[in-house]
């Protein structure tokens, strides 16, 4: 039985999308049947990154009720030329799809929930995917918490900004405690050296004192992700790069998770 | 000859028919006993809502017709609906039992949760037979 993961945080640029899209490619390496989905409606990337201009039917068809799930799914294995599969579920980048998502009442919000929850079915038992992955918008929308709460796992990634550690700690507290979801942390732009042993096992007690949940993985600061400036896939590409090492890590980690 | 087949036809006769009405009165205390148990089960589910209303105020328990089950009204509940109803949307439609299975409390409690939910408006209830089952009603919200 195949997992749903939720990469969620409590401010914007803090890296989801870069996590969200390279565990996901790292898992396809490991050879895992992966679905990437873009939850972020407010400021959809992955269409970007991916240089995918035209979706036959977008995220938002399938929340909508005007498409099946199968329609929306792209496969981008090819990409990924490994052992595992990659597909991805994108959202509507333009600016009416935007507006228009962006006024749906509470009534649309629960068929939305129903529609994800759904996909536990249509997606992980019957096409038999190891992992759905939810890239979801920051803070408290109505898409994030949707996604959270299909979801058996969530990594919340953070930095060590003082207002994005208060947020997290609230949202530990007042969201992923309240709907009981199993939560790992990604510390995400730190700035010390990473290599030190001592300092890892700091990190991890730091970590633990503020939140009072498990460390996923830590990622330094690399100016090469700056460099690349999202137009490929790092993990891909710089397959010898300490960043792909760290998500060769998590992604053991994240198939350990019972 | 004849007479003689005669009554023996009616005594096979008298026979059957007293065969047929001692099935029907076999029948009927156990269907009588079935609908008495199936009017406890509806005055037990009755009384735990009550009790639960009790112990938790009122205040938890103000009904509101057809009311959307989304994630903030989620949010908002007491956590001991809020693990009922959460169990409720994963599993889709679901009997007590399949739900006290689930969240570890006994059958009792959730199924004094789920008519709560119901009397809120967040769910909907529909027996089948003997089973009650639950389920969230995201047809009547299609807009």
């Amino acid at each position: 039985m195949g997992k749903i993961i939720a990469v969620h945080s409590y401010k914007g640029g803090t890296g989801k999308t870069l996590l969200s899209l390279n565990l996901a490619a790292t898992l396809v390496k490991h050879g895992k049947k992966v679905c990437l989905m873009d939850l972020d409606f407010r400021a959809p990337s992955l269409s970007t990154i991916l240089k995918i201009e035209n979706a036959p039917c977008w995220l938002n068809d399938y929340l909508n009720g005007s498409c099946e799930i199968d329609k929306v799914l792209i496969d981008i294995s090819e990409k990924a030329s490994n052992n595992g599969k990659f597909f991805v579920g994108l959202a509507n980048p333009t600016t009416e799809a935007i507006r228009d998502i962006s006024a749906k009442d509470r009534k649309w919000e629960m068929r939305a929930l129903g529609r994800l929850l759904a996909l536990r079915n249509s997606l992980l038992n019957d096409k038999g995917f190891n992992y759905l992955i939810f890239d979801t918008s920051p803070g408290l929308q109505y898409s994030s918490i949707n996604a959270i709460v299909s979801a058996d796992l969530v990594i919340v990634v953070t930095t060590f900004d003082r207002s994005d550690v208060n947020g997290t700690k609230r949202m530990l507290r007042e969201l992923y405690d309240l709907f009981e979801k199993k939560t790992e942390i990604v510390l995400n732009k730190v700035l010390n050296e990473f290599s030190s042993k001592s300092w890892n096992e700091e990190l991890q007690a730091k970590v633990k004192d503020i939140y009072n949940a498990p460390l996923l993985g830590v990622i330094p600061c690399f100016c090469d992700i700056s460099k690349a400036e999202g137009n490929f896939i790092f993990v891909q590409e710089k397959l010898e790069h300490p960043f792909t090492k760290i998500l060769d890590s998590i992604a053991n980690k994240v198939d350990s998770i019972a | 000859m004849l007479l003689v087949y005669h009554s023996c036809t009616s005594v096979k006769q008298q026979e059957e028919s007293a065969v047929s009405s001692q099935e029907a009165l076999g029948k009927k205390p156990l269907q009588i006993l079935e609908k008495i148990r199936e009017n406890l089960e509806k005055l037990n589910e009755k009384m735990e809502v009550m009790i639960e209303l009790q112990k938790h105020g009122k205040k938890d328990v103000q009904p509101i017709p057809e009311a959307p089950l989304d994630v903030m009204t989620l949010l908002s509940m007491p956590d001991h609906l809020r693990k009922t109803a959460m169990t409720v949307c994963r599993l889709g439609r679901a009997t007590a039992d399949d739900i006290a299975q689930q969240t570890r409390r006994a059958r009792a409690v959730e199924s004094a949760y789920l008519n709560q939910l119901v009397i809120m408006g967040y769910l909907k209830k529909e027996r089948k037979g003997r089973k009650a089952y639950f389920y969230v009603d995201r047809e009547t919200h299609e807009g």
